[in-house]
């Protein structure tokens, strides 16, 4: 679900930088505000390798088999710093594959990472006082699967928005209506499993090593550099 | 498949100081995005087209890379020329071919094969290495440019974790083809071992590279010079980037 070059006005590539270079510029702020910003950098790095491997994996949605997207899960486990890994992964997805584009490269990552830094609001929300307590489990798969879900339906619904209003100058407004809801519906299958695989991966996560999930939120999980279990590296 | 395994050709376009280069090509790309007009088009493919030969790229390689996301251009073709504008220029059966519609599709092929042939060119000619540290060089925020090393780094590495994860679950009966929850649950897992693989790897990539003299006051050093040749290139591309803008808005 990226945009190609040649197909958006230059004006639109030009709004994507900007939008881009803006949430880049807020989150590299909030990130440099951390205690010790440079020691999540190796983890953020190999996220964003992660995240661009697994986006290759088809997975079978009938009649079709889809690639994941996965930007909720990138906001869920990176926070801050799903937005600059979500960039670098978009570069280099263009650049490698000629998945999406150069000149599109601030659109695309406005388009995945906005959603990817709402999901990470939403799944930050399970830390909140009251909600914690009660919460457990249930909760996170929930809120793992709301981001998911929303990460991958915002980002259909901007595509849409932008591919039908933008490229084709001379359709008229209803089948422009009528392209863009279509475009967003085929979508809603796609944005439930997304929203399924992304509680999976959390609740896995939460299963084998929580505090993967807890470092964006400050230390409370283990030290971060502390390997879980020095044995079993390799 | 490497992005720069021709980097190590010897080509104007090779010799010319990457800082420059990606100043000059990003904005000769975006400048293409500019052009609506049908008659810019030849003048377009023809800068393109001689900045790749200019630069001694072998053309299977350039067109290998044209290919993949050409799928996506195709889609558009089938139904653009059918369902925008109202000239219609052959009708088949209910659908009418349409002036407007074919013409949208046109440009947008050529826009995109412009561009993708500028950015090739651009990657194409130079390590991925010395492209990062140039844009480090232009002034790209210290974070950004370590992480976009990193994973460059490591892309590959968890790609063959991948690839090895995945042939350990089909010898286990894994069918990645059958859809269901099960089989969503194991690729969950698929994904999330990667994560936990790799968040280990981290902290011991981490530690190696405290050892070594991480986390300091960051300084660029980079091996650039730019020369006449080198500033006359960007102003030369800058202009031809101009020259276009300025043609589209008379």
């Amino acid at each position: 679900m990226h945009l190609p070059d040649g197909i958006v006005p230059a004006t639109v590539c030009a709004a994507g930088f900007a939008t881009a270079g803006l949430a880049t510029w807020y989150s590299l702020r909030r990130i440099g505000r951390q205690e010790d910003p440079q020691a999540q950098v190796p983890k953020a790095s190999l996220f964003t390798a992660v995240f661009f491997v697994a986006s290759l994996v088809h997975v079978p949605v009938p009649p079709v088999s889809v690639h994941l997207i996965l930007n909720g899960l990138l906001g869920v486990v990176l926070g801050w710093y799903a937005f600059p890994a979500i960039l670098v992964g978009l570069f280099f997805q263009a650049v490698m594959f000629g998945h999406g584009g150069l000149t599109t490269l601030g659109v695309n990552a406005t388009m995945l990472g906005v959603p990817a830094l709402l999901a990470a609001l939403l799944f930050r929300s399970r830390g909140l006082p009251g909600l914690e307590a009660r919460g457990g489990r249930k909760l996170t798969g929930l809120l793992a699967f709301l981001g998911g879900s929303l990460g991958v339906g915002l980002t259909a619904l901007i595509l849409a928005v932008l591919l039908f209003t933008t490229v084709p100058a001379s359709l008229d407004a209803t089948a422009e209506r009528a392209a863009i809801a279509a475009l967003v519906l085929a979508h809603v299958p796609l944005a439930l499993v997304e929203g399924v695989f992304t509680a999976l991966v959390v609740l896995f996560l939460l299963r084998v090593d929580p505090g993967l999930l807890e470092n964006h939120r400050g230390p409370p999980g283990r030290e971060p550099g502390e390997p879980r279990e020095l044995a079993k590296t390799g | 498949m490497r992005l720069d395994q021709h980097a190590g050709i010897d080509s104007p376009v090779h010799r010319w100081d990457p800082r420059l280069k990606l100043v000059a090509l990003m904005a000769l790309a975006l400048s293409f995005a500019f052009v609506q007009d049908p008659r810019l088009l030849p003048a377009m493919l023809g800068v393109s087209f001689t900045l790749c030969a200019v630069s001694r790229l072998p053309a299977g390689f350039v067109a290998r890379r044209l290919r993949y996301p050409g799928f996506f251009i195709l889609m558009l073709a089938a139904v653009l020329p059918f369902f925008s504008g109202e000239t219609v220029l052959l009708q088949l059966g209910p659908l009418g071919l349409r002036e407007e519609g074919s013409l949208e599709m046109v440009m947008i092929a050529g826009r995109f094969i412009s561009i993708i042939t500028v950015a090739v060119v651009l990657f194409g000619t130079a390590p991925v290495f010395t492209n990062i540290k140039a844009l480090r060089a232009l002034g790209l925020p210290p974070l950004l440019g370590d992480m976009a090393l990193f994973s460059y780094r490591y892309i590959e590495e968890i790609g063959t974790d991948l690839r090895r994860m995945q042939r350990a679950a089909r010898l286990r009966g894994f069918r990645a083809a059958r859809p269901g929850y099960r089989n969503l649950k194991t690729l969950a897992s698929l994904v999330g071992s990667l994560l936990v693989r790799s968040y280990e790897k981290s902290h011991r990539v981490y530690h190696a590279m405290l050892l070594r003299g991480y986390g300091g006051p960051e300084r660029v050093r980079h091996p650039f010079r730019a020369g006449f040749a080198d500033a006359a290139a960007l102003v030369g591309v800058l202009g031809v980037a101009a020259a276009f803008v300025v043609a589209e808005a008379i």
